[in-house]
């Protein structure tokens, strides 16, 4: 029966989305309007702060408030920094981390909220027949390194510097105003406060105005780009730095020599990480993945591809779960069937 | 309803003898002071009422001091930060012959992990209660334009039908009448005036946004005798004061046309989708 509802990792990992997604967006309205001051108000996902029902708080905003109303001021008074300023960050960052150790960045690829919204339209640019547009391995080093410079400009400088005067108190978090997510959680609560721009002052129209062109580029780009701001996402690169302390891992190993590159797991990765397809080790496990699973998915070798937990395997690549994925997706993720159809007895297959 | 029968003990004090000049029910107001984020205290000051103490209840109903009484001195009854922080509903109480008045607040100390107040907020602590279902929690507060749900209820027991008066510092008058459960829906005024830019406030420092005061109050007569009770609390501008969302929608669709050479076709495009380049 479970089988049968859930026959591929693929399943469980959108079953899970469309829950994560639940919570992060309506959680306060579903259990409880105080539900956000007590999960972990430091989600390694951007569960948006400015969604009056989320369930929970992203970390990026509480990093870019510490830093801006504590460790900015405090900075300014030098002898006022003590254990009374770096124990809340430090207690932010720890209770992330309590979370992040379980999953790792998993949070990216089964939790955020945008990431889901964004599969979602991806979902439907498949059905529409749009295009698929992907970076090669000659290009994709351009857009990598984005996502550290939006973490250490945008969460970590910014709100820094306001806290110390140096720039305007309204680049206090400044990353906020400019993330897509602020705008698609908002709106998915039927409220358009955040979607309109702020116009009291140049700084505030300036971040707004890119922000909502953002989120405009990414709800058309999703459609024909598979996760488009995931790759430039902040909380990409902070998840990353934290990656390797993690006991949740991909693996992949060149057991018995089974791998033969044939870069199927490349095509199925929605981040265009292609080092999945010619890489083993600890250089597979990329800063850019998500632990979608999808390369794991996607791989017709047994065992080459895994995700474990403290070394115990949760899942693994296997030539079965390939043939059953590939039946009804392709990897780069086009239905095989325009419409879904849900049946609960065995479908006869056209393959077989 | 009389409003103005008691006198202003507050007022009296030195320092903070003010009473609140916009309204004439029974108000608390908190103020913070200190220089840092770390020594900041509130004071919580009567307004309106004679009190001696300040009842405090902290939203950790297991904790052995849940229940506090703040004693009123000339700077108004100190309220410290509990570890466990939280909500904190504040109520002063005065009886003189006849009448019993009742002047309540929330005080948010915003804290991870705190405990959902909601089973303190329903715990009875007056004859005559104004209940808010809920109250604001972090990242959020009442605004101008907006509707809040408030119980009304009297010895435990909601009271339909019920009228509560809403006046706010901005002048504003309004009358609500609770249905058949109790609960009153206030729609919070938008009353705010246009301001004069205030340089160097930014948009995003707390201790600078705009605020106001409105008071809720409802008056119930029972056993020969009668009581008001009045809930307050700050609000602030409606959510578009001083956003465009013309503007947003402009931008937005100006993002998504700049996105929309991705969904073109190309004309050699094979028929596996991997081709083409962001």
């Amino acid at each position: 029966m479970l089988k049968t509802i859930f026959p591929t990792l693929g399943r469980i990992r959108f079953t899970v989305q469309i829950l994560m997604l639940f919570l992060t967006v309506y959680g306060g309205a579903l259990l409880g309007s105080y539900t956000v001051d007590r999960i972990s108000q430091a989600l390694p996902a951007l569960s948006c702060a400015y969604d009056k029902m989320t369930g929970d708080h992203c970390i990026l905003i509480v990093n870019q408030h510490q830093l801006h109303h504590r460790v900015g001021e405090a900075l300014v008074k030098a002898q006022d920094i003590t254990l009374k300023v770096f124990i809340p960050v430090a207690m932010s960052v720890g209770v992330f981390f309590m979370f992040f150790f379980f999953l790792n960045k998993a949070f990216c690829g089964w939790v955020c909220p945008l990431g889901t919204v964004q599969e979602l339209l991806y979902r439907i640019g498949r059905r529409l027949g749009r295009p698929l547009n992907r970076f090669t391995p000659a290009n994709v080093g351009r857009v990598r390194p984005v996502k550290w410079l939006m973490l250490l400009v945008l969460v970590l400088a910014l709100p820094t510097l306001a806290g110390m005067g140096v720039v305007s108190n309204e680049l206090g978090d400044p990353f906020c105003q400019v993330c897509p997510s602020r705008i698609a959680t908002t709106l998915l609560t039927a409220d358009s406060e955040q979607i309109a721009v702020r116009t009291s002052t140049g700084v505030n129209f300036f971040l707004g105005a890119l922000g909502n062109a953002m989120f405009g580029f990414i709800v058309i780009a999703a459609l024909a780009a598979r996760q488009p701001f995931c790759r430039i996402c902040p909380l990409l690169s902070w998840n990353a730095l934290f990656q390797k302390l993690s006991p949740m891992r991909l693996v992949k190993k060149d057991v018995h020599e089974k791998c033969a590159k044939c870069g199927v797991c490349e095509k199925a990765c929605p981040m265009d990480i292609h080092e999945i397809g010619t890489e083993f080790g600890k250089k597979a496990f990329h800063e850019d993945c998500t632990l979608c699973g999808r390369c794991a998915e996607y791989c017709p070798d047994d065992d080459v591809i895994q995700l474990k937990f403290f070394g115990l395997r949760i899942f693994a690549s296997s030539r079965e779960h390939y043939k059953r994925r590939v039946k009804a997706e392709t990897p780069e993720g086009a239905p095989k069937k325009r419409f879904i159809n849900i049946r609960f007895d065995k479908p006869k297959s056209e393959d077989d | 309803m009389d409003m103005s029968g008691g006198h202003d003990h507050a007022a009296m004090m030195q320092g903070m003898g003010k009473s609140a000049a916009w309204t004439l029910y029974p108000t608390l107001k908190a103020r913070m002071s200190g220089e840092s984020r770390e020594t900041m205290k509130t004071a919580v000051v009567p307004q309106n009422i004679v009190t001696a103490n300040i009842d405090a209840w902290s939203n950790n109903l297991k904790d052995v001091n849940v229940y506090r009484q703040l004693p009123v001195d000339m700077g108004g009854a100190m309220l410290d930060k509990p570890a466990n922080g939280g909500f904190h509903w504040l109520s002063a109480r005065e009886e003189e012959g006849e009448t019993v008045r009742v002047a309540s607040t929330v005080y948010p100390f915003n804290e991870r992990g705190a405990k959902d107040p909601t089973a303190m907020f329903m715990q009875q602590k007056h004859e005559l209660e104004i209940i808010p279902q809920p109250f604001p929690r972090e990242h959020s507060r009442y605004r101008a334009n907006e509707d809040w749900q408030f119980l009304v209820r009297f010895n435990g027991r909601p009271l339909p039908g019920q009228k509560v008066y809403l006046e706010t510092s901005n002048g504003s008058m309004a009358e609500f009448v609770a249905d058949a459960q109790g609960v009153v829906k206030v729609h919070v005024p938008d009353d705010f005036k246009a301001e004069t830019e205030r340089k160097g406030t930014g948009g995003h420092n707390h201790g600078m946004r705009r605020s106001a005061e409105l008071v809720l109050a409802t008056e119930h007569a029972d056993g020969g005798k009668t009581y008001l009770t009045a809930f307050n609390s700050s609000y602030g501008p409606n959510a578009f004061e001083k956003r465009s969302l013309a503007m947003g929608l402009g931008f937005t669709l100006l993002g998504m046309l700049g996105a929309v050479p991705l969904l073109r076709q190309r004309k050699a495009e094979p028929k596996s989708e991997e081709t083409g380049n962001a």
